[in-house]
């Protein structure tokens, strides 16, 4: 793990990449920090963070985009998996780096509120909270990329779909609000939701069977649900789409609040996607 | 040591590799030789855990490559098609790397990378950017990297294939060196490439596995026992008279040279000398045998008996073909196994 770990650091700072992503970071930080902070005349840093939140549309494809996607179109990846390493640990490896480079960007940008605190009253641990919250955010949007960049061997397309995808979890809020709410709409959407998976069910096991199993059970599940507990499908839309919502969880560091769900949360989601990464590196191999 | 058994690989419904076994025993150098897209590539990929088998398996030292990845990819070097470089690091760099990524010792590695440099000929570019190299070096340090952690078994995919000529002899004299210290595999669909560096040869077609043998074994087999003979005189009389004899298969008449000499060719029965017969029976007639030389089949020929499944096409299909092939073999063309391995 340290090896890839440290081939990946190393390629960061000897390509372009590295400085780029660290130059941009501070970059729109110190503009969210003017804005919010200076000239607002504003004492909480978590407002700057806040703000930022939007240039990891940008940041988390610079960080990703490379990582598997440049090893299959070099053929590079046919050293690392015949080498005698595992391939979670070339995975891990390689989202250690990334988040080893934006936690290095993370470091730099300290010195906004350290210059803040020259000028105010600073709560220092409302805005460690906040870090924290916007460290594990970006770790999960960086897994996110990392999963997109192993499906694909051409960077560009791995760098815009992890784009598109970003996008959708930091708008997942408003999508979700404007989600209708009604029980119908719910009933349809929850029939597609089982359809969805029935299908991943099958292209991943190519067994007819246990697919159209799961898919029965899942409609009569929600049939017998809806008989009896209609209520569950009050928003039910909203509720799904707020899961999936990263941005939702960090309005709780936003205001210095550090719940064990959250933390949960955020881990469960980047150790999922770095799972799935792993997944699809291992059936490609089986395939 | 190397145990393949039952090797099997399915793309989709499309079969690359066809239940193949073999097994290759320390020290020997075993050639792998197939046209394009009879799956080669494929089985080296299966045999370097690079992608699993469908069905069947492969043991390098006794360690399973699927069960037990990490201690049999211990055992191996492997030196896929293109070599897996990194353009933007620098040859040391990349050496250093790894010997990180096989875990050889810190206090090994100077030497390491000392031997690997020095026999493969890549010291003068030590401290180049990988990119700026040309395909022969590129090539080198490839190879290069296989040898690091100094694995028992050499797994060498086209080890020759875009080099220049002299390039390609200083590979093979590389081949041969390391084959009295590691096993060494190494595919091509080059002939002559095969029957100088290998002891062994399998014979791969479209998957499957069409002849094991050692060099001189195979060019023996199909050999037959042929031979071209140019005499003087009436062509009818000698194909008469050689016809008189049992050790004689089949004598046909392949020229008339127009000098008063023509060309035939005798087939012997198997296992007979036929050149006194021959010698004799011509000295009978006073027909002065001017030329007798053995048809012999090359590596070539072989080859292409054994890939086209019989031993009775005309001589004039046979020679297309080889030399169909030996244009393929010249080019060079990617293998198309290669990107059947990427789907």
């Amino acid at each position: 793990m340290l090896s890839i770990f440290k081939k990946e650091i190393r390629t960061y700072f000897t390509t372009v990449t590295g400085f780029g992503f660290l130059g941009f970071m501070v970059l729109i930080t110190g503009y969210f920090f003017v804005s919010q902070n200076i000239a607002a005349a504003n004492p909480s840093y978590n407002d700057s963070l806040a703000g930022s939140m939007i240039m990891f549309l940008i940041l988390i494809p610079i960080l990703t985009m490379r990582l598997f996607a440049d090893e299959t179109r070099q053929k590079t990846d046919q050293l690392l998996f015949s080498a005698p390493i595992k391939v979670t640990d070339i995975v891990a490896g390689k989202f250690l780096a990334a988040v080893a480079l934006y936690l290095i960007g993370l470091a730099i940008t300290l010195v906004f509120p350290v210059i803040l605190s020259r000028y105010c009253e600073m709560d220092w641990g409302l805005t460690a909270v906040g870090l924290l919250g916007y460290f594990l955010m970006g770790a999960c949007l960086i897994s996110v990329g990392l999963f997109i960049s192993v499906l694909t061997d051409n960077q560009i397309v791995a760098a815009a779909a992890t784009f598109a995808v970003v996008f959708l979890l930091l708008m997942m809020d408003n999508i979700a609000s404007s989600a209708p709410i009604n029980t119908v709409s719910s009933l349809v959407f929850a029939g597609a939701l089982i359809a969805v998976i029935a299908i991943v069910v099958y292209n991943s096991t190519k067994n007819i069977a246990a697919a159209g199993i799961f898919a029965l059970l899942g409609f009569v599940i929600t049939g017998v649900l809806y008989l009896f507990k209609p209520l569950i499908f009050d928003g039910f839309i909203i509720k799904v789409l707020g899961w999936f919502s990263a941005l939702n969880r960090f309005e709780n560091f936003y205001m210095g609040v550090v719940s064990i769900s959250d933390l949960v949360y955020y881990i469960t989601f980047s150790v999922a996607f770095l799972y799935l990464t792993t997944n699809v590196i291992e059936k490609r191999r089986w395939s | 040591m190397i145990e393949v058994k039952n090797l099997t690989k399915k793309f989709g419904t499309h079969t690359a590799v066809d239940n193949i076994s073999f097994v290759v025993n320390d020290g020997e150098i075993v050639g792998f030789l197939g046209p394009n897209g009879a799956g080669k590539t494929t089985t080296m990929n299966m045999m370097t855990g690079f992608i699993s088998s469908t069905e069947g398996t492969v043991r390098i030292n006794g360690f399973d490559i699927l069960e037990d990845p990490v201690k049999a990819k211990k055992q191996l070097g492997y030196l896929p098609d293109v070599p897996p470089v990194y353009g933007d690091m620098t040859v040391e760099e990349y050496l250093r790397f790894v010997c990180d990524l096989k875990g050889v010792k810190k206090s090994d590695r100077d030497f390491m990378i000392k031997d690997v440099t020095s026999t493969t000929g890549i010291k003068d570019v030590y401290k180049r950017l990988i990119k700026n190299l040309s395909k022969g070096y590129r090539q080198r340090v490839g190879l290069a990297q296989a040898l690091i952690g100094d694995p028992d078994v050499l797994i060498l995919d086209e080890p020759t294939s875009g080099l220049d000529p002299k390039q390609i002899i200083e590979m093979r004299e590389l081949i041969k060196k390391l084959g009295k210290k590691h096993t060494v595999i190494l595919s091509s669909h080059i002939l002559s490439e095969v029957s100088e560096v290998c002891d062994k040869i399998l014979i791969i077609n479209k998957g499957k596995l069409v002849a094991v043998g050692g060099t001189e074994e195979l060019m023996h087999k199909a050999d037959g026992n042929a031979q071209l003979v140019t005499v003087k005189g009436d062509a009818y009389r000698a194909v008469e008279k050689l016809r008189e004899w049992s050790a004689v298969e089949d004598v046909m008449i392949e020229s008339d040279n127009g000098d008063g000499t023509f060309d035939l060719k005798v087939y012997g029965k198997e296992g007979a000398d036929i050149r006194e017969i021959i010698f004799a029976s011509m000295a009978e007639e006073y027909m002065p045998v001017l030329m007798l030389k053995p048809l012999s089949s090359g590596l070539e020929e072989v080859f292409m008996n054994i890939i086209n499944g019989s031993m009775d096409n005309s001589e004039v299909e046979k020679e297309q073909l080889s030399i169909a092939f030996a244009q393929g073999g010249a080019e060079n063309d990617g293998e198309s196994g290669s990107e059947e391995a990427q789907e």
